[in-house]
């Protein structure tokens, strides 16, 4: 029991992290139908800012996540505007920016590798090394800060898209972008916002994970494959679905690791088979759209 | 006479070798409804998607208060106060019908989300504000009762109800009707018929397209003409009803179309 409570901690923990991923490409599918590759490499991106921040310049822990997570706003916002309006207002099709970001994915690990080189960078743990327990439960300290700050981060989210004019908005882009258009919102605008947003979450992500993984240059990869997954898992229609995704995941990885008698090197293929297995045979993704509300 | 609020010169737009409008000249003053007619393919539908920035003109210029508005965006025209009705009913399905009205009102009424985030109260008031602005419009238009829900629970008739709302939410100056009337019950008209009187009555300016001309005959001041793109008349529904042109235009169209 104790050692199942020991595993659900930690799987909850790096389920919010692919949550986290998928929820990046979710504000930035949502509205545009763009799915970016590339959110795996804006978490490297930040974890390497992390590194510069926190160990390198050993700035105080909420500076260097607040500096990091507003300078990733911006990396968003300036990806959009470089290589997505470009050709939308062209009037490309949607799978054009889609392998513009891909290819932005590629600069983006070879700047990393250019700068930093193949070796990993630590980064520090938010609260130092050490475990919580709380009766049964019980954890590393980073665990429990990952959990904490990405369901505050859903929240967050889920009040953002649900509650407020804006986020109504960003729905109704979603719904229909050129009725959205005729009834006043800019879709250039709302395009821009997401892309700093999802660069935002995805650096957050980033953040996260690298105390445990290390800062590297190939850390993008499988966290956009994973975060992907999830997203399928999930499904595209609803914020909650990421979360659910993610954490499916995860218990799987970790339950495939534990308990089935199957080599670890094979358990890393967990999240491929769920990503087939689902596009098969429920390709919207387990929570559909929302019912509507006043 | 002060003004227009809008003003249209030799507006022109060409589909390849097609030419859907040629060398239209209108005027709307605030206040005032202006009834376009004219048989199917005439160009009116495309007059508006000019006029609300759905597609930029081929030549011509348009002027909305002033100022040149041809070919801009048209997030931007809706912020300057253009609203329109779609002639096929677009509402925003799976939203609910305040939630449809309040995205009409997005550009006016929106507080900065960092203000939100913050905690501003003057950004939480302007997010109330807009709800409780929602269910006083749905109200004018009779929907009061079903604001909860969803867009897809309602009747043809109803959806062109919302679509009104919605239009309306963006505090136009300028309101534009493609259509408001086709699919409905006569019950249905009347009412349409009334909130178009309404919105007129505070001082914005309706350009109201219609296949029916009893309906329209009914509403506007004025009536232009349309036929193969071009103004073949403009003037008092009663003279435009008996021009000979106008007649020849709608003889040589499907019957029904006329109702004259
Ligand atoms: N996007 C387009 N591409 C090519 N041709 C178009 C396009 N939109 C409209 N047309 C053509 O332009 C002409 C005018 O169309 P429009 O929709 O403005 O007519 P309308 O007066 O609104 O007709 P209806 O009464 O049937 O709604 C038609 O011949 C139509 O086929
Ligand atoms: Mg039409």
């Amino acid at each position: 029991m104790r050692d199942f409570l020991e595993l659900a901690v930690s799987a909850t923990a790096s389920g919010c992290v692919y949550a986290l991923v998928a929820l990046a490409y979710l504000v930035m599918t949502r509205p545009t139908g763009i799915i970016n590759f590339a959110v795996g490499e804006w978490a490297a991106v930040a974890a390497f800012g992390g590194f510069l921040t926190l160990t390198h310049a050993e700035w105080p822990y909420a500076a260097g996540i607040a500096a990091v997570t507003a300078a990733m706003f911006a990396v968003g916002w300036a990806t959009e505007r470089l290589t997505v309006r470009p050709l939308v207002e062209r009037g490309a099709p949607v799978l054009a920016p889609i392998l513009a970001l891909l290819g932005m994915l590629v600069v983006f690990r070879e700047l990393i590798s250019v700068g930093f080189g193949p070796d990993p960078r630590p980064l520090p743990q938010a609260f130092g090394f050490g475990r919580l327990e709380i009766g049964l439960v019980a954890g590393s300290y980073q665990s429990f800060f990952t959990i904490g700050v990405v369901l505050g981060l859903f929240a967050l989210t889920w009040w953002f898209f649900e509650r407020t004019l804006a986020g109504r908005a960003f729905e109704a882009v979603a719904i229909d972008r050129r009725a959205a258009a005729l009834m006043g919102i800019d879709l250039s605008r709302v395009t821009a916002l997401s892309f700093a947003g999802g660069a935002a979450i995805a650096g957050v992500a980033g953040l996260l994970v690298a105390p445990n993984t290390s800062a590297h240059y190939m850390m993008g990869l499988p966290l956009a494959v994973q975060g992907f997954t999830a997203l399928v898992i999930g499904g595209v229609g609803r914020v909650e679905g990421a979360l659910v995704g993610g954490l499916i995941l995860a218990f799987a990885e970790q339950l495939t690791v534990r308990y089935a008698p199957v080599p670890p090197g094979l358990a890393m293929g967990v999240p491929l088979v769920l990503l087939i297995l689902f596009l098969l045979v429920r390709p919207t993704g387990l929570l559909a759209a929302r019912e509507a509300r006043a | 006479m002060n003004a227009p609020l809008l003003r249209a010169r030799a507006l022109t737009k060409r589909f390849g070798g097609l030419t859907a409008v040629a060398d239209l000249d209108l005027e709307v003053h605030a206040g005032e409804i202006l009834g376009v007619i004219g048989p199917n393919g005439a160009g009116k539908s495309t007059t508006f998607n000019m006029i609300a920035g759905a597609t930029a003109p081929t030549a011509g210029s348009i002027d909305f208060d002033g100022a040149p508005i041809a070919g801009r965006p048209p997030h931007e025209i809706a912020a300057r106060g253009i609203m329109r009705t779609f002639q096929h009913n677009q509402p925003f399905a799976g939203l609910s019908l305040a939630e449809n009205v309040m995205v009409g009102m997005h550009t006016r009424f929106s507080a900065p989300l960092w203000k939100l985030i913050a905690g501003s109260r003057a950004a939480q008031r302007a997010e109330r504000d807009a709800r409780a602005r929602a269910e006083a419009l749905l109200d004018f238009v009779g929907l009061a009762e079903q604001r909860a829900d969803d867009v897809g629970t309602l009747s043809f008739g109803q959806g062109r109800l919302l679509e009104i709302a919605r239009g309306l939410a963006g505090e136009p100056r300028l309101m534009l009707f493609d259509e408001p009337a086709a699919g409905l019950t006569p019950a249905e008209c009347e009412r349409v018929a009334a909130i178009i009187r309404d919105i007129a009555a505070r001082g914005i300016a309706v350009l109201l397209i219609e296949h029916d001309m009893r309906f329209l005959m009914a509403l506007a001041e004025r009536v232009a003409v349309l036929n193969f793109g071009r103004k073949i008349a403009e003037g008092a529904p009663a003279a435009v009803r008996a021009d000979p042109a106008v007649l020849a235009a709608y003889l040589g169209s499907p019957a029904g179309d006329a109702h004259a």
